[in-house]
């Protein structure tokens, strides 16, 4: 290859360089599970491992097969801007990579293990026996667990909020949801259940959260499987829930303003990994991991 | 400024261009098979057509070529290369994103099968589409396209720019034709895709939304709000209607505005048109379809067409 042949093809082959590595840094991520999952809703993992394989196509195109005599113009402006991203998306996947983390959670925050503890009395103003439950008898796994003879459905906090909202669908009476517990300041400290939901990707992610009651004794930041029912709010709580949580990582919070949940029983678990949900359905079988 | 707030404006920045890559990607490749195989004289004939059917032809391309407002953008600017009348491309540009069956039955769904809310939706869009589209092609100028250096540089050299470009006589010719100019055509429009969504990650982990949305009792306020609400945050027009939903306290005027401007302007495309279009046309395009939206949404709010 001559020098001026090499000259001639230089820029189609910077520039199918540069694909490869976008077509690498889609396709590593949809391999790369938990990676994918902190960033997009996996049903999404086909199409982008597509799309970076013909990114790799085009790349080694252009890179393999250069075109001679023309498109030596300089494109330094889009190259600069691709390298870059590629430099940002590497910076995200470090992030991504280290210990799993809530929304807005710190990162140092524990592993809580898997370890039953009794739910906290429920206050006088809600008429709910404080029951000394059995809770080592609660099933980690199944799509509905019973509890000293009470059957609980089990659903994602995303599904529960979406069958509220719906006109022609009802909530189960008796539920176990699985979230993490917070006491925002903007709450007044009141107990808030909340989780991530990401239907395509992290920048249209919701919080949808719900007020709580009888977690007292829990401490903050921990994750739940709470069994339990839903409750209409005082006017108190329908003020602090309009109030709104802080803003986590994701776009939007949705705090049901009319109802929060009663816990009956409790125990925690493990922070989930990644801590997002992406599947909703609306009724039995729910998604409710 | 927080390093934690700048690890999550990656995450979103990330996030983005992953989600919208693989549409950009089928825009390119729809475009270089259009540059390669389809003949001019197709557009050409369009061209002939009266304006009236040029837009209602752009309108419904949508349904033919589902794709999102990432991938509209390239495909609109082969079109118009190819002799395709601005009449229809703007159109479809704009269109297109929403009136496609993907979008329309995502709206549905996060309505919770109002087909009021996904109707309305694509009434909003073709009006403002539709006023673009004789707009642009009554102007003064017939070629809106923007001459750009790398963009002719991406279309091979300048003796036969906007042609098919020689290629292959064989199958293997064809298809290396047709990946290097889906790699080239990415790589032009994908530049908009990131400092869009680097924009909109910005805008997203920096500026709180909370005031936005507080925003909500008045319609006056709650209209424009969620307008801007949608060009900053940048979302993909399929996902864009599960996110309206979930804004309850949002009268439904505004949530039709933030619905409708999105697919047609934010900050992934206004860069986009920059890059594409001649100053007057792209000004247009980023000014004129906000506007419409806005009083179409306020008419029918203070009309009190949605209770």
């Amino acid at each position: 290859m001559t020098r001026e042949s090499f000259r001639s093809g230089f820029q189609d082959r910077m520039e199918g360089a540069i694909l490869l590595g976008l077509g690498g840094s889609m396709v590593e991520p949809a391999l790369a599970t938990r990676l994918y999952r902190n960033l997009l809703n996996p049903k999404f993992e086909p199409l982008t491992l597509c799309a970076g394989a013909l990114l790799g196509l085009c790349g080694l195109a252009l890179l393999l097969r250069p075109e001679h005599g023309h498109g030596t113009t300089p494109r330094l402006f889009r190259q600069a801007v691709m390298l870059a991203f590629l430099c940002i998306a590497a910076t995200a996947w470090d992030h991504m990579l280290r210990p799993p983390q809530s929304a807005g959670a710190p990162r140092t925050q524990a592993r809580a293990a898997e370890a039953p503890i009794p739910a906290s009395p429920v206050r006088a103003a809600e008429p709910v026996p404080a029951r000394p439950a059995d809770q080592a008898a609660i099933p980690t796994e199944g799509p509905a667990l019973t509890v000293d003879g009470v059957r609980y459905v089990r659903l994602n906090i995303a599904e529960l909020a979406m069958l509220l909202d719906k006109k022609n669908a009802r909530a189960p009476e008796r539920f176990a949801i699985r979230a993490r517990l917070t006491r925002p300041a903007r709450l007044g400290g009141t107990s808030l259940l909340a989780r991530t939901a990401i239907v395509c990707c992290l920048a249209d992610s919701l919080d949808v959260g719900f007020l709580a009651r009888g977690l007292d004794g829990i401490p903050t930041g921990r994750w739940v499987e709470v069994c339990g029912r839903l409750a209409p709010l005082s006017a108190a709580e329908r003020l602090k829930a309009k109030a709104g949580a802080p803003n986590g990582e994701a776009a939007f919070q949705v705090i049901d303003r009319a109802r929060g949940v009663v816990a009956e029983h409790v125990r925690l678990i493990p922070e989930p990994d990644p801590p997002f949900l992406y599947e909703f359905h609306d009724a039995e079988p729910f998604a409710w991991r | 400024m927080d390093p934690a707030a700048l690890r999550t404006a990656a995450d979103v920045m990330t996030a983005i261009v992953l989600e919208a890559a693989p549409f950009l990607l089928l825009g390119s490749l729809c475009s270089a098979l259009l540059a390669t195989f389809a003949a001019d004289r197709v557009f050409l004939r369009l061209a002939g057509k009266k304006r009236p059917a040029q837009v209602a032809l752009g309108l419904v391309a949508g349904l033919a070529m589902p794709t999102c407002e990432c991938g509209a953008a390239p495909l609109a600017r082969r079109l118009l290369r190819k002799g395709a009348p601005a009449g229809a491309v703007i159109p479809f540009m704009l269109a297109g994103p929403v009136l496609n069956p993907a979008a329309l039955a995502a709206t549905w769904t996060a309505f919770r099968g109002d087909w009021r809310m996904a109707a309305w939706r694509a009434l909003l869009v073709m009006l403002p589409a539709a006023a673009m589209g004789v707009l642009l092609s009554a102007g003064r100028d017939a070629n809106i396209l923007r001459p750009d250096r790398e963009g002719a540089a991406s279309e091979g050299c300048a003796c036969c720019s906007g042609r098919a470009h020689a290629p292959g006589s064989n199958a293997a010719g064809l298809l290396l034709d047709v990946l290097r100019r889906t790699g080239r055509e990415f790589l032009d429009m994908g530049r908009f895709l990131i400092l869009g969504a680097a924009a909109a990650a910005l805008c997203k982990t920096f500026l709180p939304q909370a005031w936005l949305l507080n925003l909500s009792t008045n319609l006056w306020l709650s209209v424009p709000a969620m307008l801007l609400l949608a060009v900053l945050m940048s979302i993909c027009s399929s996902a864009d209607a599960f996110v309206a939903a979930s804004l309850p306290m949002i009268p439904q005027p505004a949530l039709l505005a933030f619905l409708a401007l999105g697919p047609m302007l934010d900050l992934k495309l206004a860069p986009a048109y920059l890059g594409i279009f001649r100053a007057r046309p792209a000004r247009l395009l980023i000014v004129a379809p906000a506007a419409m939206v806005f009083i179409l949404c306020m008419g029918l709010g203070l009309a009190g067409a949605l209770e």
